[in-house]
């Protein structure tokens, strides 16, 4: 039997406004799943993806993360689930490549000489050492977010939660991305992404949860979801209307 | 004494100073002058203004305006001060990394109580980094304008409104995601503190800038 790694149990979130983020959500998430959170615009997903990494705490209900319960043990949240966001410009916080990616470990009050040997190994790994005293902001769109993927890396989580992690990019910074993913996947991360273009990742998947208004609709495997895609808003990929299957995108 | 309250020659001294450096840094100076075009242009206007409203002996007049000789004196040491300035803060800027500023930062507020030297020096850092983002913010809100024939608006106020107002409510929202990704990745101030990695000649330098300050003074 698979181990769980996050437990959702009934959680709902309602923002100061009044408007309803997520209603009744219970979920669990197993160690290496790659999981494609889907759905229309406004239906939950990045409401629901703060929740696993304490960023947003419920009004009811209760998530656990390897068994302990997030809202007390918020840092060790933050470790063990790492979040890269949409916006990869503002989530950059360091005046060269090397400090962006030592800001996580500085956090923790990490040794300098240990940051030093860490960064450097990330950076290295996710072919970035080249580029460690460019300023960030000088950099494309796809080693953008390679380094906003280095940063949350290097604090060594076992989840990493993507949102939206393709948009703006251009075709080569795509296919960047996509693989800097898989590759992350292979070594053992569980992966969340949550897209409402799910074309370029579907093959890689091992589960769809598909949410509308703030529930989740389906969940299951991709083969099984595909055909209910666009009964809720989000585009069935090419390969599979016209009768191919699930096709990678990644050759 | 300040650069401000300084005559001619110390800022010619100084200005030498400056040259050495800029061609120890290797820096184009053409396209750094190119690049404060516009401040040379408001020095003029100083130079002029100057060389018109301070009294003296007169070398010109036309029609009741006249230029005095002390006025041409006063005006050029003004605008050549203030360039001096100016130069020495883009010297400063482009060979000092960022993250070498917040450290310094950083150290000198250390012995002052009550202040939290480390996220003073985060802010700074934040703001010298999201220079960029936002001013590439401002191009797109004016180009989003000029493309919907926004520029054929000539009253400055109105156009300085449009620009400021979109552009105020983008950075706010950059800065709540990046307060979400700084809470995401354990922010807090208790941070490992920053490298500081001497290059065991700062004692010379800081003699020698006493001893170069002095001598000016003097001069």
């Amino acid at each position: 039997m698979q181990e769980s790694i996050i437990d959702i149990n009934a959680i709902c979130h309602t923002f100061s406004d009044g408007y309803i983020g997520i209603k009744n959500i219970s979920v669990s998430i197993y160690k290496g799943e790659f999981i494609i959170l889907s759905g229309k615009n406004g239906s939950g997903k990045t409401t629901l993806l703060r929740h696993l990494n304490g960023l947003l705490l419920p009004d009811s209900g209760i998530i656990f993360v390897n068994g302990q319960d997030v809202s007390k043990h918020l840092v060790q949240t933050r470790k063990t689930v790492g979040m890269v966001f949409q916006d990869a410009d503002t989530q950059i916080v360091g005046d060269t490549v090397f400090d962006e990616v030592a800001f996580g470990l500085e956090n923790l009050k990490v040794n300098r000489a240990e940051i030093n040997e860490k960064v450097s190994l990330i950076l290295e790994n996710l072919n970035l050492f080249h580029l460690k005293d460019r300023s960030p902001s000088t950099l494309s769109g796809g080693e953008k977010r390679k380094l906003a993927i280095a940063g949350i890396l290097v604090m060594d989580p076992e989840v990493i939660v993507f949102d939206e992690p393709f948009s703006n990019l251009d075709y080569p910074g795509t296919l960047q991305v996509l693989s800097t993913i898989i590759n992350l996947n292979r070594s053992g991360h569980t992966i969340i992404i949550a897209t409402h273009d799910v074309e370029t990742i579907i093959c890689e998947a091992t589960r769809i949860i598909i949410m509308e208004k703030g529930l989740i609709k389906e969940d299951g495997e991709p083969d099984r979801i595909v055909k209910y895609l666009e009964s809720y808003g989000v585009k069935e990929p090419c390969s599979s209307k016209f009768g191919l299957g699930l096709q990678p995108w990644l050759t | 004494m300040s650069l401000l309250s300084a005559h001619l020659l110390p800022c010619f001294v100084y200005a030498v100073i400056l040259l050495f450096f800029f061609n120890k840094t290797g820096l184009n100076i053409f396209a750094i002058l190119n690049s404060i075009k516009y401040f040379i242009l408001l020095l003029f206007f100083i130079f002029i203004a100057r060389a018109l409203t301070v009294e003296g002996h007169i070398i010109f007049s036309f029609y009741g305006i006249s230029i005095t000789e002390q006025g041409l004196n006063e005006g050029f040491l003004v605008a050549f001060k203030f360039f001096l300035v100016m130069v020495t803060g883009l010297l400063f800027s482009t060979t000092t990394q960022p993250s070498s500023v917040k450290s310094a930062v950083q150290w000198f507020l250390k012995p002052i109580p009550f202040v939290p030297e480390k996220r003073v020096a985060v802010m700074i850092s934040l703001s010298l980094s999201f220079m960029p983002v936002i001013l590439k913010q401002a191009k797109e809100i004016s180009d989003a304008q000029k493309a919907r024939c926004g520029d054929l608006q000539k009253n400055p106020v109105k156009r300085i409104i449009r620009l400021v107002l979109p552009l105020l409510k983008k950075t706010f929202l950059s800065a709540d995601s990046l307060v979400l990704a700084m809470e995401s990745r354990c922010y807090n101030d208790d941070r490992t503190d920053p490298e500081f990695l001497p290059s065991g000649k700062e004692n010379y330098f800081l003699v020698g800038s006493f001893v170069i300050s002095l001598s000016l003074a003097c001069l």
